[in-house]
């Protein structure tokens, strides 16, 4: 059967960004899938209808390779599914359930890993954060409210000056904060307690994956002694990087760090700009989950946990290349 | 060139540390001739070593230059010796100092060249006469290089570094300052100029440098500043620390950005940091090229004993300040 307007429309709307942030991605993909099945009316036979959904996943797989939150939605739905028999109205339920409480968990997560993260503030705390992360931000609002924050710096982050949106995130709560240019994090750490940030995606070693510069100022704190933390959903975790893939890192284009202008009137000047860069989990303290508190080399406990049913299928093929439609047939 | 777009990102090319003390000997040349009497000679000094302490308090070759100055205005004053005589042995000091800022930038320059091999990927940090220089002779010796620039906030100066080594003919590849870890991997030698070098061979530099020479250290990739003696605080070695300035939000974006920020909004801006002698593997100086925990003994030797017998500005200004006139 042909696939729903609706779904084609999120889709759509994740492939061309319209849809971004890793949980805005994560949710839409599982209300896709929902909707898939709610306007199934093909065949009414289970292998019909696990097709159906299979070729729904493969789509929506497609739009955004590279977006970890993606596959963990799509894989926590299917593998329910594909796991589960029954008549097709059964299944239909089967993810319709699996794909709300995918999204309820993912909801909640924020405000679980704020919690759990604020205990992990000290008292009279400076913090620095780097980039922009609703979950960051969160641990660092909460743990003001608790009454244990001191300062905030936050980095500019360039070339995109994320870090201008924590400010306003942080100000309109009332957080006092400061930012710096990136340049200046190794000059300030002395005056830091603990470093908070978010992450783009974990691997299953505990590397974790975030906006350009991350690592560098988990270098510098490591250097003083300050310790590291990151907030990150568990849909952060990448199941790909436990058959050993590499987290592509996307680079930019120049115009985002210097007016094209400045570009044309230096041909001979190569403007590189990687989006990401990697920290190793040596410099990280611990991942603030909303499952819990991990250090960050047990990354692959929550993968397994997740994940562990999958591996076998994603070892068949690279994870990127994943064919839901082809596990069907066995 | 865009420059509009670029003034919103807080663009803003400083002076370099040589530049400075070239503008500030210039400014003393034209104005020392026009002084009458030791009184007016006087005053003119106060106020130009009031000037370097608020514009500019890191710069040390400015500082050890005015030092000179303070000397033989002191030594007229003390010495009777006709002002006109002083006057003119200023110009004269104050001609031979702005050759030598020159001279001693490229001696050292030539010296770090040396160390730069055919291949080599460097990167290099914010605008430096002594770092252009370098790669220039570099190029002269028919080396290739490949440079990575970082942007160098705040001011950006980074851009007409990048410009400036391009025109050399050299790969050059311009990141943001946050990127330098990502990067160096590729890298074989960080080259960096100096605003001042204390007395344990700590360095100042333009805010950044202490950042990319710790990662440097990470990587194993070799750490060169390049300091005329010139560039030595002298003062570090009677225990001052160099103090560092600060500015805000001006320094990182226009009026107009500012006015889209949240309300309250503040930043920190730190011009300079230090980096710990550790990190750094030589300190190229037209002296020669050496560890920057030898400082000690170069001192040693240009100013002929341990410690040297030099007084701050300070003292000078405070003696002067003394003298009835």
């Amino acid at each position: 059967m042909k696939i729903p307007e609706e779904v084609l429309e999120i889709a759509d709307g994740i492939k061309t960004m319209r849809i971004r942030g890793a949980g805005k991605i994560a949710r839409a993909a599982a209300t896709a899938l929902k909707i898939a099945a709610l306007k199934y009316d093909g065949a009414p036979d289970e292998k019909s209808f696990k097709k159906y959904m299979a070729r729904i996943a493969d789509l929506i797989l497609s739009t955004r390779p590279t977006a970890v939150s993606l596959p963990n939605a799509v894989l926590f739905v299917m593998s329910k599914l594909l796991d589960s028999t029954g008549s097709v109205k059964d299944l239909v339920e089967v993810v319709v359930k699996t794909a709300d409480k995918f999204i309820q968990e993912s909801l909640e997560a924020v405000k679980k890993i704020s919690e759990i993260g604020a205990r992990r503030i000290r008292d009279d705390a400076v913090v620095l954060t780097h980039c922009h992360s609703t979950a960051a931000v969160s641990v660092i609002v909460t743990a003001y409210r608790m009454g244990k924050i001191r300062k905030v710096y936050s980095t500019e982050t360039r070339p995109f000056y994320q870090g201008r949106i924590t400010m306003r995130h942080l100000l309109e709560a009332g957080v006092p904060a400061v930012q710096i240019p990136d340049s200046a994090v190794r000059y300030i750490m002395h005056e830091v307690d603990q470093v908070v940030v978010g992450a783009d995606t974990i691997t299953s070693n505990g590397a974790v994956i975030n906006k350009i510069g991350t690592s560098q100022v988990a270098l510098a704190a490591h250097e003083a002694r300050v310790r590291v933390f990151v907030a990150a959903e568990t849909y952060k975790f990448s199941p790909a990087t436990m058959i050993g893939e590499l987290v592509p890192i996307e680079f930019r284009p120049p115009t985002e760090i210097v007016p094209e202008e400045w570009i044309k009137k230096h041909p001979n000047i190569e403007v590189l700009n990687p989006s990401f860069d990697v920290t190793p989990p040596e410099y990280i303290d611990a991942i603030i989950t909303e499952q819990g508190v991990i250090p960050p080399q047990a990354a692959i406990l929550v993968l397994m946990d997740r994940f562990g049913w999958a591996l076998s299928r994603i070892k068949q093929g690279e994870f990127t290349r994943l064919r839901f439609e082809e596990t069907i047939e066995d | 060139m865009g420059l509009e777009e670029l003034r919103k990102h807080g663009y803003n090319v400083g002076l370099t540390a040589t530049e400075y003390s070239l503008k500030l000997i210039d400014e003393l040349a034209s104005n020392v001739p026009k002084a009458d009497d030791y009184k007016e000679l006087r005053q003119l000094y106060e106020n130009i070593v009031n000037k370097l302490f608020s514009e500019r308090p890191t710069s040390a070759q400015a500082s050890n230059m005015l030092r000179d100055i303070g000397l033989i205005i002191l030594k007229g004053i003390k010495e009777n010796i006709d002002v006109k005589k002083t006057k003119k042995d200023i110009v004269n000091a104050l001609d031979s100092w702005k050759k030598k800022v020159i001279k001693e930038c490229e001696e050292a320059a030539l010296i770090a060249s040396r160390r730069l091999i055919d291949g080599d990927v460097i990167l290099t940090h914010s605008r430096s006469l002594c770092v252009l220089k370098a790669l220039e002779y570099a190029k002269k010796e028919g080396k290739k290089l490949s440079v990575y620039v970082t942007e160098s906030r705040p001011g950006m100066e980074g851009l007409v570094t990048a410009e400036k080594i391009a025109k050399l003919g050299f790969n050059v590849k311009l990141i943001v300052d946050s990127a330098v870890r990502f990067f160096m991997k590729d890298v074989d030698k960080v080259l960096l100029g100096a605003e001042a070098v204390a007395v344990n061979g700590a360095t100042v530099s333009k805010v950044g440098s202490s950042l990319i020479s710790l990662i440097a250290s990470e990587a194993r990739v070799r750490v060169f500043v390049i300091a005329p003696i010139t560039k030595f605080n002298i003062e570090t070695l009677f225990g001052e620390l160099v103090k560092l300035p600060e500015g805000d939000w001006r320094r990182l974006m226009s009026v107009e950005v500012y006015a889209s920020m949240p309300e309250n909004y503040r930043a920190r801006v730190p011009l300079f940091d230090v980096t710990p002698p550790s990190y750094i593997d030589g300190i190229a100086t037209e002296k020669g090229f050496f560890a920057p925990q030898a400082l000690p003994v170069i001192m040693k030797e240009v100013y002929g004993s341990w410690p040297p017998k030099l007084v701050s500005i300070e003292e000078i200004l405070n003696a002067l300040r003394g003298e009835q006139l």
